[in-house]
């Protein structure tokens, strides 16, 4: 089977890079931060690949470049350097190659973002109903009850009461935000869906109740999912292989079990050591 | 290692391990810990070969290293596909790794990692579902054999989560056998249940071996090693490399 994503070399500089930019920064300078020129080098050289309805794993602390990664994948940033190729039914997209309009199309017909802050996923000034319908709208969906009969759906599916479809999603609970993030997400049924730490700060019941959610959407829709995380515990439930990322280099990658069990890296010894 | 109790076998095997050894480089503690080592073993179809020796002797690490949760640091382990190429396990990609657990590969683990808040036999069932069964054919399968392994049916709608020790290793186990898959690894697959489950067990062992699956196993109690095993292998304490070796290089996906 191809791979649904190819990444190659995925660098992400902030500010304007030197020659010593990669050299003096990563895991072995214990910094970011360029110390010749004060750039921050967020992610360099990141190379994965993923399968059609896969689940891989991103894990680091907070400033490791995790969500860069998803960003840039997801239009949110442009990278420093780098080639992503996408594939679906039709044919493969070079990603940092395309003009904005294409980037757009994969953006709103195959590709799907959970954030972390519900504030970069929704609109917080229409309705939970009407987030999925902007979506559905860019789907060439424009007949007012099919939008209205696909959104309730979607609802109901992510648990999310519908008779609460109306309300701006201002007023809902983190985890109800999180669900219709996720019900907006799938409204195109894209086959690769990013999830940047879209746990993270709620109840742990709360927490469950989400990862029981993307499972089953695995299992229902067969999606590929990247999913952004700190924390062990939602790797193990949720990723079939991993990437360890430090000062925006990956340190390491392997089979879930693997790196929880015989992980290889000084660092992901640590992590994982710390967590038992 | 010695193997005791071999009989001759004319068939194909379906594993062979030559000069596995693991060991753990633990950076911190600036340390190399040997978990295992000149482990070479045959396992063929409809065979329990069982795995024994003292705690410490590593085991478990052997099965773990079959499975890739450790990463080997040395040895061959040539698995013969039912397609008839030859892999080596210590070696395959990722993917493959992930494909062949999915299809031919089976571990029953001594604890039960499971989705949380799942009933038991959705948990049960999640194998077949992998390999593209319905929900409902796959449940069905799943009843079929937590009747045989003796789960009360009031616990098949529940998460094992709450259940005792010994439901939760015969769901544990359920889930490891359903998809009959062409090697089964099993480690102490019978540590906590009671005597009739575990002769349920026993039955279960023995038809699958019927069925030609090929199991290597760890059981704590020796008369089962008697009653079930074809083969054994007694494992001695583990030895250093001679150098600090990185874990071998596997095939990128
Ligand atoms: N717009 C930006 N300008 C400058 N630095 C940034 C910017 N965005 C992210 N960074 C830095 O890049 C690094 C990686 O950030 P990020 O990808 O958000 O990490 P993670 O998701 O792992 O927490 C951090 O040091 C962060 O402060
Ligand atoms: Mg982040
Ligand atoms: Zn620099």
């Amino acid at each position: 089977m191809k791979p649904i994503l190819e990444v190659q070399g995925l660098t992400r500089i902030h500010g304007t890079e030197c020659p010593s930019c990669l050299d003096m920064t990563g895991p072995e300078h214990n910094t970011n931060v360029c110390p010749a020129c004060g750039s921050i080098v967020a992610a360099a050289n990141v190379s994965f690949s993923l399968q059609p309805g896969e689940i891989l794993g991103i894990m680091g602390e907070s400033g490791s470049g995790k969500s860069t990664v998803v960003k840039t994948l997801y239009f949110d940033q442009a990278p420093t350097r780098g080639k992503a190729c996408f594939r679906d039914d039709t044919r493969t997209h070079d990603l940092f190659e395309l003009n904005s309009a294409e980037q757009r199309w994969l953006r709103n017909h195959r590709f799907g973002m959970v954030y972390q802050n519900p504030n970069l996923g929704l609109n917080f000034s229409i309705s939970a109903g009407g987030n999925i319908a902007e979506r559905l709208l860019m789907n060439d969906l424009n007949h007012y009850g099919d939008i209205r009969r696909r959104a309730s759906e979607l609802l109901t599916r992510t648990d999310v009461m519908v008779g609460r479809m109306d309300e701006s999603p201002r007023q809902f609970s983190g985890g109800m935000q999180q669900r219709v993030q996720i019900a907006k997400a799938l409204a195109t049924r894209p086959p690769l869906l990013f999830l940047d730490e879209v746990t993270t700060g709620l109840d742990l019941s709360v927490q469950a109740r989400i990862l029981d959610l993307i499972l089953e959407i695995q299992h229902e829709l067969d999606t590929a999912m990247i999913v952004v995380t700190h924390d062990l515990g939602v790797i193990r439930l949720l990723a079939s292989r991993t990437l360890v990322m430090k000062h925006g280099r990956v340190i390491e990658s392997g089979l879930t079990d693997q790196i929880l069990e015989d992980p290889q890296h000084a660092y992901t010894q640590q992590l994982v050591a710390s967590t038992l | 290692m010695t193997p005791i109790l071999e009989t001759p076998f004319l068939e194909t095997p379906i594993l062979q391990i030559t000069g596995l050894a693991k060991q753990f480089s633990l950076h911190e503690q600036n340390e190399t810990v040997p978990s295992c080592s000149e482990v070479a073993l045959t396992a063929f179809p409809g065979q329990l070969t069982a795995l024994t020796g003292p705690t410490g002797a590593g085991k478990s690490s052997v099965l773990k290293c079959i499975y890739r949760t450790y990463l080997p640091s040395a040895g061959r382990m040539d698995f013969h596909k039912a397609n008839g190429t030859v892999v080596d396990l210590a070696r395959i990609s990722e993917q493959d790794m992930l494909q062949l657990r999915r299809t031919e590969l089976g571990f029953v683990t001594q604890f039960l990692h499971c989705i949380p808040r799942r009933p038991a036999e959705e948990v049960v069932a999640e194998p077949l579902i992998l390999r593209g069964l319905t929900l409902s054919e796959a449940v069905e399968q799943a009843r079929d054999l937590l009747t045989r392994l003796n789960v009360p049916e009031r616990l098949w709608r529940l998460p094992p989560a709450t259940f005792s020790g010994g439901e939760k290793q015969r769901v544990n186990l359920a889930r490891g056998l359903i998809a009959q898959p062409r090697l089964l690894l099993l480690d102490e697959p019978t540590a906590s249940l009671d005597k009739t489950t575990t002769a349920r067990v026993i039955e279960l062992i023995r038809a699958f071996k019927q069925a030609g699956v090929a199991m290597v196993a760890i059981f704590h109690d020796p008369e089962l090693v008697a009653a079930l095993a074809d083969v054994e292998y007694r494992l001695a304490p583990p030895q250093s490399l001679p150098q600090p070796t990185p874990a071998l290089e596997t095939a990128s996906s």
